[in-house]
């Protein structure tokens, strides 16, 4: 039997860990007018830990990402990366966190080593020079190092914005739908490229997916949020076999659907009110 | 603050100016024009009346001291909305750099494209008109001073607008400099204005600013009670615009609109 965490949703097969948390993000609250997006939302991301963020469209995993990178102020909760607590000390935070999205654009009449250097810059990277050259070898782009960004394909520009968010060896790298709209081998480019950087670098990684084969892949862990809530939060397996299918996507297809939880989910999911 | 990033942020927007000859336009076209309008205007009053004192010099030294307000202002608005027309706030904001970090390096930009125009603006001058703004003297550098700072207000309101109400808002970018440009007496005393309107142009700081330059264009001292005047009132309203701005820098946090630009 899996243990449950406080808040009664359900923490299937993870393990404790004595390392410190890179990113703690506790009882997260956020309302637009009369829509509560995120409603009690707990994130722990440990040193060198993978983890999915996980849910159907407007289950609150965008505003999440958005409130813990600093850009979106909740309502409630906490939260402190790498030891600095948001919003007072964001920027201290943010030189800890690499961001990418596969919806991003990089910026216009930038070559690629430009747009690079630039963003080296601003996250204090002392040898921009040496830090963009190895990271376009790391995810063997080199050749795009002289191309303008709005010359890039998209699985191109997303490589790119991979390597623009990990310049600095962030502690916590953040990637939003990081290969939505790419062919499958730049897909698996990407997904190669991101275990890579985790296994030698020990960065941690905090993704989120609509493909469960790839999260299944990435992510040793999995935060499932509906209805801005986490519902589930453990490894994908143990998660997949508590809701009686054989992967996530089959689970995901359920609670998509709106699919009913587990006997011992329904006291969480059905609960009014910030908890 | 680093000034590392600071530097970095002056090369970012110089690498946007480089690439993009629209962006010249600011600093290279809209100058020339001006001065070519002005001017032409300045020597066929003077061909006119030649008594009169609001010939060339009233109109040229007008319309270049009003590109130092409308350089400074420009140039911090279109940093900020070069990075919402490349969809780059949300990339900006997830990285270290600080607020005041970011408007240092565009200020600091900015006033190299103060310089580019004004070189612009006198090289025009002088060879279409003979005029040389220079020759006016030390007493450009305190009315510029206040411009510059008066330029910084309305960058802050109208960054301040965007950032509540979005891309909606740019026009004011452009919008806003002419209203301060109709009010401000930058070619003629304000006596001229509609009755009404004159009690709003007293209030703007840009009002004395100009008014000190025809003062000293006249060939009389700076006059140094009407220019603290505009000192005074160019630094509460840049208080004020700042204080909007950074109000509205948390209503868009809080709000999440920075979806609207990613």
């Amino acid at each position: 039997m899996a243990p449950e965490r406080g808040d009664g949703a359900w923490d299937a097969g993870r393990v404790e860990s004595p390392v410190d948390p890179v990113l703690a993000a506790r009882r997260l609250v956020k309302s637009f007018g009369k829509v509560r997006a995120v409603d009690g939302v707990d994130v722990v991301v440990r040193a060198g830990e993978r983890v999915g963020l996980l849910g159907p469209n407007g289950a609150g995993k965008t505003t999440t990402l958005l409130m813990l990178l600093g850009a979106v102020t909740p309502d409630g909760g906490t939260i402190t990366i790498a030891g600095h607590r948001l919003p007072r000390s964001r920027s201290k935070a943010m030189a800890h966190v690499g961001f990418a999205a596969g919806y991003l654009p990089l910026p216009d009449r930038l070559r690629v080593r430009e747009v690079l250097g630039v963003f080296a810059g601003l996250y204090g990277v002392r040898d921009e020079k040496a830090a963009v050259a190895e990271g376009l070898e790391r995810f063997e782009v080199g050749h795009l190092a002289d191309r303008m960004c709005n010359e890039l394909s998209s699985g191109q520009r997303t490589l790119v914005g991979i390597v623009k968010a990990v310049l600095h060896r962030p502690r916590l790298l953040v990637l939003d739908e990081p290969t939505a709209s790419l062919d499958p081998d730049v897909a698996q480019r990407v997904r190669a490229g991101v275990l890579d950087l985790c296994s030698h670098d020990g960065t941690a990684l905090l993704v989120t997916s609509h493909d469960m084969r790839e999260v299944e892949l990435l992510a040793e862990r999995v935060v499932f949020l509906v209805a801005g809530r986490v519902i589930a939060d453990g490894s994908p397996a143990v998660i997949a076999q508590r809701f009686g299918h054989d992967d996530l996507e089959a689970v995901f297809v359920h609670l998509a659907g709106g699919g009913a939880l587990p006997e011992d989910f329904d006291d969480v999911i059905g609960r009014g009110g910030p908890r | 603050m680093s000034w590392q990033r600071i530097r970095t942020v002056v090369r970012r927007h110089a690498y946007v100016l480089w690439r993009s000859p629209n962006r010249w336009f600011d600093i290279a076209f809209w100058p020339l024009m001006d001065v070519l309008l002005w001017g032409s205007l300045g020597t066929y009053v003077a061909s006119q009346s030649p008594a009169s004192r609001a010939g060339t010099p009233y109109l040229l030294a007008g319309i270049v001291m009003f590109h130092v307000l409308f350089q400074t202002q420009i140039a911090l608005n279109t940093g900020f909305m070069e990075e919402t027309w490349s969809r780059n706030l949300l990339n900006i904001m997830v990285t270290p750099v600080t607020e005041l970090e970011y408007v240092a390096g565009v200020g600091m930009f900015g006033a190299v494209k103060l310089v580019l125009a004004g070189v612009t603006l006198t090289c025009t001058a002088i060879g279409f008109f003979g005029f040389n703004v220079a020759s006016i003297g030390w007493s450009l550098v305190p009315i510029g001073l206040v411009l510059v700072v008066a330029g910084w207000s309305i960058a802050f309101l109208v960054i301040g607008l965007m950032l509540r109400f979005g891309q909606s808002a740019e026009i004011l970018a452009w919008g806003l400099n002419f209203v301060v440009m109709a009010l401000s007496g930058v070619f003629n005393p304000i006596a001229a204005l509609p009755g009404a309107l004159q009690p709003i142009a007293r209030l703007l700081p840009t009002t004395h600013a100009f008014a000190a330059l025809r003062v000293v264009l006249d060939g009389h001292p700076l006059p140094g009670g009407q220019l603290l005047l505009a000192a005074i009132g160019s630094v509460v309203g840049l208080g004020l615009a700042v204080g909007f701005c950074v109000h509205m820098l948390r209503v868009f946090r809080r709000r999440g609109f920075v979806t609207r630009f990613s």
